[in-house]
């Protein structure tokens, strides 16, 4: 695999070896990433919420998404900060890890599916998808994110 | 019955050695209960940030608070029941752990943070509920959440690093 090199040289990192040496450190990361989980995926929750039509009928549901959009972007680069720096303390053990890679497929998929289908349903011009669509939007980007949340904790176990 | 002689029997009910022993209960159940972190923490920190006057500011609080708080309690609920399993799995480790005491009282604190807000502030929120900046005390009241918040998720992680 070409990202073999990569991994390696992240496991080698000077942050790695920080890292790896201090336990405080470590846990201290892992809970600011745990942190940004909250803010991300609390905030793209109540958007699927919405979208689902549980709860959130009386605001629409684009003034809502425009109102957490910033902590949604927060949650988001807190965990892209945070999560290279875990990475790197267990770089190789992660690379073979197949969990690992499943996380990283669900990530993409999620992120993909967030700036694709759900901002189309959330969208203006598109204020008028039909229900169907707008449940069906809502549950897929709730099952994807959670999926990867599942995936990211089983690294833990695996 | 001392609380240490109740943990004891906790650890040793049927649930606390089945999820002890169980390969695949405890992750099940610990996943279950960090992931529920999004739906209570996520949602309690959405109503906090309004209070504090940090986005949102188009919607009135109590519009944000009531729609927010059916998910907040399904949180609330999912997060009790786990935390419930995890205890009872290891109920003496538990007793003895700083990081779980830290946890409990930031619970409670944050608890009756919640009900004195509710019954104070909020009995008035008609008269600044439109308004995109909040009285102080329903500042310093979501000030105080978020913090206890931060907290006991950051007590709830450490306890899984700590030795038995």
């Amino acid at each position: 695999m070409p990202l073999l090199p990569f991994f390696e040289w992240l496991d080698h990192t000077g942050a790695s070896d920080m890292l790896r040496n201090s336990q405080v450190l470590y846990t201290s990361i892992e809970i600011i990433h745990l942190l940004g989980f909250a803010l991300l995926v609390g905030t793209i929750l109540i958007v699927d919420a919405g979208l689902l039509g549980i709860g959130m009928r009386r605001q629409p549901v684009l003034r809502i998404a425009e109102g957490l959009a910033p902590w949604t972007w927060g949650g988001f680069v807190v965990m892209a900060l945070t999560g290279p720096l875990l990475l790197s303390s267990q770089a190789l053990k992660c690379y073979h890890s197949r969990v690992f890679w499943t996380k990283m497929a669900l990530l993409l998929l999620a992120v993909i599916f967030h700036f694709t289908v759900h901002r189309q349903a959330i969208s203006p011009d598109r204020a008028r998808i039909g229900p169907i669509r707008a449940r069906l939007t809502g549950g897929l980007s709730l099952t994807l994110w959670v999926a990867t949340a599942v995936a990211a904790k089983w690294v833990e176990f695996a | 019955m001392s609380i240490l002689h109740f943990c004891q029997w906790l650890e040793n009910t049927p649930v606390g050695v089945a999820v002890r022993q169980s390969v695949w209960l405890f992750p099940i159940v610990e996943t279950t209960h960090t992931v529920g972190i999004a739906l209570m923490a996520g949602t309690i920190a959405v109503v906090d940030l309004r209070l504090l006057g940090f986005g949102l500011r188009r919607e009135p609080v109590g519009a944000v608070l009531r729609q927010v708080l059916p998910w907040t309690w399904a949180g609330v609920a999912l997060m009790f029941a786990t935390g419930a399993l995890l205890v009872s799995s290891e109920a003496v480790k538990l007793y003895n752990s700083l990081f779980f005491r830290i946890k409990l009282a930031l619970l409670f604190v944050a608890a009756v943070n919640a009900v004195i807000f509710h019954w104070t502030v909020y009995r008035q929120a008609a008269k600044w509920d439109q308004a995109s900046s909040t009285p102080a005390r329903a500042k310093l009241a979501g000030l105080l959440s978020l913090t206890c918040w931060i907290g006991i998720i950051a007590m709830g992680r450490a306890i899984g690093y700590e030795t038995k």
